[in-house]
């Protein structure tokens, strides 16, 4: 396992990326770590990326930063995000966009835009995301680093400020899958505080000596994507063969179909765990929300409304869980392995080109929105370049895979 | 015209856990310096998370069981959605589809009443209006809550006081909660309408949902404003239920100084409550639990009404768990001297008993002294509670005080000839009125220190006098 190499001072140049909302002035000596603003720090403001936020600092760490903490890590800064990460590109922000920093003119991706960017510039090494659906891999993918979204309930949500619950994950992204597999070591584990989180005992990496594993490519998903970025996933295919692997085509639902399921059941989601906002006990009031949480908030508080919740929250559940079986038959009865596909349709995007899209996310995020409906983890992993931009492709697998994934990661990395 | 009330009442129970429903704070609350029994979860801090309470879920199933509920296999929270300061999530967390006990029924006297559910909640916190300004108190935020929803079987103000009584002896004999509805751990929200009959035709008059009613004696008098209430303006509007424009569901509030109910809110214009399934809290499937009950009141009366006592005293007898335990003690397996001992209890022994100085060989010489007449039974009141104190045989108590009845006729007679030498003004009486005799056995009792047999005393009497 690599060490970890303090960098200090490495967030002073974080001027024009804007990848932090917060600097953190003294930082103890320790492994720096950057943590997403949407993650309670005591006695550090935390923001959400929104305005209602703005001057909130918490009374309590979450468990996965009371973890860091005890495991030697030391926060250097809050990362920028989509507001209530409501979004795919940092643009949601009331903190103004981060920047890709392989171009400028870029989006980072979302919603950890902040934490990805940081990473990717080589402010820090680690930073924790979280991931609804494709808030960590998507920006991982955008900027060039390692994302790694872990089995939902594998990482304690307590302190983690709600967008939907029953799939929010909070998880890594690092500089290499070594760093990622060692933050996971510190973060993972069943908390008392948190009545999803799974009783599995903490991930602890062990190396396996991979083989002709059986790797599923679903047909559905390279027809959403670029010929550019189809030409790099090309490339990491034949690394799997040249690696002895078993690389097939699978047919799996279309993600079209996740994307509408996702849409619908993280709105109603949402306009639930915005209600607190009321401004009374804390933060500012609620004309602070930006035009992307009120939209939100509106289509999931109508999903949910009488009248219309059958045909919105409860069908979006049943196909919801008809897409966990989808997942569930690939890797149990047609005996796949893993399943691997690109991280996103297209490189990175333009500043400016979320903004009058509200479905901008939905449709960047189409790729990893089936296995996070289904509570599986993933992880992307850098495979190239498109001119400037990075590219990223994604190792998806069973409930707590995460070592099979990590391993096979490792082995890419190693032979690219 | 033929009014016939139909009532289903909710009743919220506070449960006496330790910590809150769903953190680790204090569950008392009451008479608490404000807003110290709250923590990020309590107090909606963004990030906080739910962790369910499993003592009160267990309370819950207890009392499920004890109202004769199915348990459901499958159960889950939910949220109810509606602002208010002091709700901090902009939610409750409660039970809405699958509560943890379903299809009971509380039984009162001969009649079942049916219960529609018993389901978990947790509790909001508080506004306290002062000099023109709210607080909030979140230390009742997140208190458990137990709320039983009865179907409409009740018809009667009186009924449904007696369903609310079984309904706190439940409560209370499981341990759960102290039940007090004056405190307001027990609560109760009736709805109520009429069914009136009238020249062969039947009509239901609108529900109204009365609300913020303190005290039991507060829901008997609601409930009986109401009927009188709905009667009149049946007869002002003959508005019926379910027909436009006012046949809806209304709120009214209870106005305890001026003894009516006054309206709060037409559910046309309520809240949709948004209802969806609680996503921190994954559900319950085949919940494990107690099925061990105590013995319940209900269970109780049948048991003393088998044995001979009184409905009114079987009632008075369970009322109290303690009580009806020592009531039972004292009874051991001598069932033929129940209704006896009963006596004892709901007279000189009503008195908060400790079941450890219960003796039953006591009662039971007692009462078989008290079956020979070698005791009185005003002397069995006297040393049964002397007995209880001392922890003395009270016989010999009785004895020891001279008290054993006395049925030596030759020692009653002297006693009733210094009575008749006494008294020439009853003696006169006697004469013209027979039946004034009963003065003269008082002072016979009197003089014996109540040890003389009393039938005794007048046969004696009367043949002195003849």
């Amino acid at each position: 396992m690599v060490i970890l190499q303090p960098k200090q001072s490495s967030t002073k140049m974080d001027n024009k990326l804007n990848a932090f909302i917060t600097i953190v002035d003294k930082v103890s000596p320790g492994i720096p770590i950057a943590i997403k603003d949407n993650i309670c720090t005591k006695g550090i403001k935390t923001t959400a990326g929104s305005n209602v936020l703005k001057d909130f600092i918490p009374p309590y760490n979450a468990t996965l930063v009371e973890k860091l903490l005890d495991n030697g890590y030391s926060i250097i800064g809050k990362t920028n995000l989509d507001a209530f990460a409501h979004g795919s590109s940092t643009e949601n922000s009331d903190f103004g966009v981060t920047h890709n920093p392989y171009d400028f003119d870029y989006l980072p991706g979302g919603s950890s835009g902040g934490s990805a960017a940081a990473v990717g510039a080589g402010l820090v090494d680690v930073a924790i995301g979280t991931e609804t659906a494709g808030s960590i891999r998507q920006p991982s993918a955008w900027c060039g680093v390692v994302g790694l979204k872990p089995t939902y309930g594998a990482v304690s949500r307590y302190g983690v400020i709600a967008m939907a619950s029953s799939m929010d994950c909070p998880g890594v992204i690092a500089n290499n899958v070594t760093n990622a597999a060692k933050v996971l070591e510190v973060i993972s584990g069943n908390d008392l505080h948190d009545a999803t989180s799974s009783d599995c005992p903490p991930y602890v990496f062990k190396k396996l000596n991979l083989s002709e594993l059986k790797i599923g490519i679903p047909t559905s998903y390279l027809k959403v994507c670029t010929p550019e970025v189809l030409a790099k996933f090309e490339e990491v295919k034949k690394t799997f063969q040249k690696l002895g692997h078993q690389v097939v085509q699978i047919e799996m639902m279309d993600p079209s179909i996740a994307v509408a399921v996702y849409t619908i059941l993280q709105r109603s989601e949402v306009s639930s765990n915005l209600a607190r906002f009321d401004g009374i006990r804390y933060g500012a009031t609620r004309d602070n929300f930006n035009l992307e949480n009120q939209r939100r908030i509106l289509l999931g508080t109508h999903t949910l409304s009488a009248g219309f919740y059958d045909a919105y929250y409860t069908k979006a559940q049943k196909v919801r869980n008809l897409i966990a079986l989808d997942f569930k038959k690939k890797f149990e009865e047609e005996k796949i392995d893993l399943i691997i596909s690109p991280t996103t349709p297209t490189v990175a995007q333009k500043i400016g080109s979320s903004l009058n899209d509200p479905l901008f996310g939905e449709l960047a995020d189409q790729l990893v929105e089936p296995s996070t409906l289904a509570g599986l983890p993933g992880m992307s992993i850098p495979c190239g370049f498109v001119g400037k931009l990075p590219v990223g492709f994604q190792i998806i697998g069973p409930r707590f895979s995460e070592n099979l994934i990590i391993n096979l990661a490792l082995q890419y990395e190693k032979f690219k | 015209m033929q009014v016939t009330p139909i009532i289903g009442l909710e009743v919220h129970v506070e449960l006496n856990t330790k910590s809150k429903m769903f953190c680790a704070c204090s569950a008392s609350h009451f008479q608490a310096e404000p807003n110290t029994h709250t923590c990020p979860v309590c107090l909606g801090l963004p990030g906080a998370l739910p962790v369910p309470n499993k003592t009160a879920i267990d309370y819950c199933i207890k009392l499920g069981l004890a109202l004769n509920c199915q348990i459901n296999n499958i159960s889950f929270f939910e949220r109810k959605h509606y602002f208010y300061p002091d709700l901090p999530k902009g939610y409750q967390i409660t039970q809405a589809l699958k509560p943890f006990c379903i299809n009971g029924y509380l039984e009162i006297e001969d009649q079942k009443i049916r219960i529609n559910r018993a389901h978990m909640e947790e509790d909001a916190g508080k506004n306290i209006h002062e000099n023109g300004q709210t607080k909030v108190d979140f230390n009742r935020a997140g208190v458990p809550l137990v709320e039983i929803v009865s179907e409409p079987d009740i018809h009667s103000a009186e009924i449904a006081k007696k369903y609310l009584i079984r309904m706190q002896q439940t409560v209370r004999y499981l341990g759960i909660s102290d039940a007090d509805i004056e405190k307001g751990s027990m609560r109760c929200e009736p709805t109520i309408n009429l069914k009136i009959e009238e020249n062969g035709k039947t009509f239901y008059t609108p529900l109204v949902e009365i609300k913020n009613i303190a005290g039991l004696s507060g829901v008997l008098d609601a409930i009986n404003y109401e009927i009188t209430r709905q009667t009149q303006e049946f007869k002002e509007t003959r508005q019926e239920k379910n027909n436009p424009p006012a046949g809806g569901k209304t709120t009214r509030g209870w106005n305890a100084d001026k003894k009516e109910t006054f309206i709060q809110r037409n559910k046309e214009g309520s809240a949709d409550y948004r209802y969806f399934p609680e996503p921190d809290i994954p559900p319950f499937e085949n919940l494990e639990y107690d099925k061990n009950l105590p013995e319940l009141p209900s269970d109780k009366i049948k048991k003393y009404l088998a044995w001979g006592i009184s409905p009114i005293d079987a009632e008075a007898l369970v009322d109290d768990q303690n009580f009806a335990q020592c009531f039972q003690k004292a009874v051991d397996k001598n069932i033929d001297l129940a209704k006896s001992i009963a006596n004892l209890f709901l007279g000189p022994l009503k008195i908060n008993l400790e079941i450890e100085k219960i003796n039953p060989i006591f009662f039971k010489n007692l009462i078989k002294a008290l079956d020979q007449k070698q005791i009185s039974s005003t002397v069995a009141k006297q040393v049964i509670l002397e007995s209880y104190q001392t922890q003395q045989d009270p016989l010999d108590i009785a004895q020891n005080k001279n008290l054993l009845q006395v049925s030596d006729t030759n020692k009653i007679e002297e006693i009733a000839q210094k009575v008749i030498s006494d008294n020439p003004k009853a003696v006169e009486d006697y004469t013209k009125n027979p039946n004034s005799i009963g003065f003269l056995v008082g002072q016979v009792m009197k003089a014996s220190s109540g040890s003389a047999n009393p039938q005794l005393a007048k046969e004696i009497l009367q043949k002195l006098l003849k």
